[in-house]
């Protein structure tokens, strides 16, 4: 379960995050829709501890830490109890595939060599790569390089993975193998929080919609009232030029 | 005057036999800085404070003086500085029994470890921050993510520029040669004045200097490839 009360965070006396409080219930899948600069990476950021919040309070699973005072030890173990999958993949270049999802075994989870590399290569045939086990990240396309991302997360079997809109940097053909990757570990009951912009994803599989504009959650709810009965304006805007965007310009193409 | 080409192959036998000293005040500089590089560059981007100030003087100031001013300074200052002490608590230090070696290896590493560690820390830098992110959300420290990805990466990027800093070493070596340490360059002098050939005697040791810095260059060459492998894509 993850539990934020009050998330604030400044970036140079802007406000990012402007009070966040959100509960995610295990094995919940919620993404999170927002324009862009609404905050939506910073939230995700200071869930782990990566950007640290000025104020509020971050659980996860059965650890709480106060943001105001944590240690350096308080944000070890929250970290250690989250992954992320990132937008530019952040592979290891110096390590080849399977190395990437053991590293984090080996040195944060204390799993010897052999078992981690056991457990690595398990998680690599489910994301699809069992075939790739020794290249290099640099010998990979993108897609392949994010679903090592997702394995790298995976196999650490985190309470929560945080997805920082995982596909936006893929060439559009390959960015539905990464989003079927996804699914499929949504399917087995391994709490998620995603941003991104693909909306038929938020709609499908996830349990609950949350609509971020400036440092606040605006709106939340399932992918019905979000998508088909949103109450705030903002939403509603939003989802209009976002469908706009993806469902509306072959039409506009056609008519020109 | 004419050239006794003969006499170069003597004078190299002669000269090479100095090429060890030449070695140690390469390599035992160059590996002492080594370290004092790593430690300056990581004090210099974590920012520490006040070593963080030292740090930034010590390496402005030994990149931005002679090599040769520091091999003097050491080796004039230091013997003062270690009497004054010595007088001062009664050590009955005797400097003049300290071998000259070491002071020009002390002088060489202080000047090694201020270039090196400008080479390690734009190697670090040029690594990813990404790369360290991802390495905090799988739950390593700062020190594991340093050592175990940051590191490896930022080093085998700097090989280029650590033969260069290595060959720019072997040649400033022979500067030792000011304070009499017999090395390549001190021997051929001695070689020269003895035999009167200045011109044999140092085109011997030219061979002797040219020849160590094309083997390195091609040992640096070979390791580059093999380390930075993981960098060339499209390679299966
Ligand atoms: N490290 C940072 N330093 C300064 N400003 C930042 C930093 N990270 C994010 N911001 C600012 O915070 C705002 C929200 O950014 P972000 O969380 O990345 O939004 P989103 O992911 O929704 O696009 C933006 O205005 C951005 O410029
Ligand atoms: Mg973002």
């Amino acid at each position: 379960m993850i539990y934020l009360k009050g998330i604030k965070k400044s970036f140079n006396q802007l406000p990012v995050l402007k009070g966040i409080n959100l509960k995610i219930e295990k094995g919940e899948v919620v993404t999170i829709l927002g324009p862009s600069g609404s905050g939506k990476t910073t939230l995700l950021r200071c869930l782990n501890f990566l950007e640290k919040p000025n104020a509020g309070l971050v659980q996860i699973g059965n650890i709480i830490v106060d943001a105001e005072k944590a240690t350096k030890k308080e944000m070890l173990a929250i970290r250690k109890q989250s992954a992320m999958v990132f937008q530019h993949y952040n592979l290891f270049a110096h390590k080849t595939v399977v190395e990437n999802v053991m590293e984090g075994l080996i040195v944060a989870k204390k799993v010897k060599k052999k078992d981690a590399r056991q457990q690595s290569e398990r998680v690599l045939d489910k994301v699809g790569l069992s075939d790739k086990l020794d290249h290099y990240p640099s010998q990979l396309s993108g897609g392949q390089q994010q679903r090592v991302g997702i394995a790298r997360a995976l196999a650490l079997n985190p309470e929560v993975i945080l997805f920082d809109e995982p596909t936006s940097a893929l060439d559009p053909e390959l960015v539905g193998d990464v989003l079927s990757v996804i699914k499929s570990i949504a399917q087995e009951g391994i709490t998620m929080v995603v941003v991104t912009h693909e909306m038929s994803f938020a709609r499908e599989v996830s349990n609950r919609v949350l609509f971020m504009d400036e440092g606040v959650i605006v709106e939340e709810g399932t992918p019905l009232e979000i998508f088909h009965a949103a109450k705030e304006e903002r939403t509603r805007r939003f989802l209009q030029r976002i469908s706009g965007e993806t469902y509306f310009l072959p039409l506009k193409e056609q008519v020109n | 005057m004419t050239i006794d080409i003969p006499f170069i192959w003597v004078a190299f036998k002669e000269i090479i036999k100095a090429l060890p000293i030449t070695l140690i005040l390469t390599i035992v500089p160059l590996l002492a800085g080594f370290l004092i590089g790593i430690v300056v560059a990581l004090v210099r981007i974590y920012k520490l404070k006040y070593l963080y100030r030292i740090a930034n003087g010590y390496v402005s100031f030994f990149r931005g003086t002679p090599i040769i001013m520091h091999i003097m300074v050491i080796y004039f200052g230091f013997p003062l500085l270690l009497d004054q002490i010595s007088l001062r608590f009664d050590l009955g230090l005797q400097t003049n029994n300290i071998p000259i070696i070491l002071f020009v290896l002390i002088a060489l590493t202080l000047a090694a470890g201020s270039y090196l560690s400008e080479i390690i820390r734009s190697g670090i830098i040029s690594v990813s921050n990404g790369q360290l992110e991802a390495a905090y959300s799988v739950g390593m420290t700062k020190f594991q993510a340093m050592i175990r990805i940051i590191l490896p990466q930022a080093l085998a990027q700097s090989i280029p520029n650590f033969t260069n800093i290595f060959v720019g070493f072997l040649h400033t070596s022979s500067i030792a040669f000011l304070v009499s340490q017999k090395e390549v360059t001190g021997a051929a002098n001695i070689v020269a004045s003895v035999n009167l050939k200045f011109l044999e005697a140092f085109i011997a040791a030219g061979i002797i200097y040219w020849g160590i810095t094309i083997l390195v260059e091609g040992i640096s060459f070979l390791l580059e490839k093999k380390v930075t492998a993981y960098n060339r894509g499209g390679v299966s």
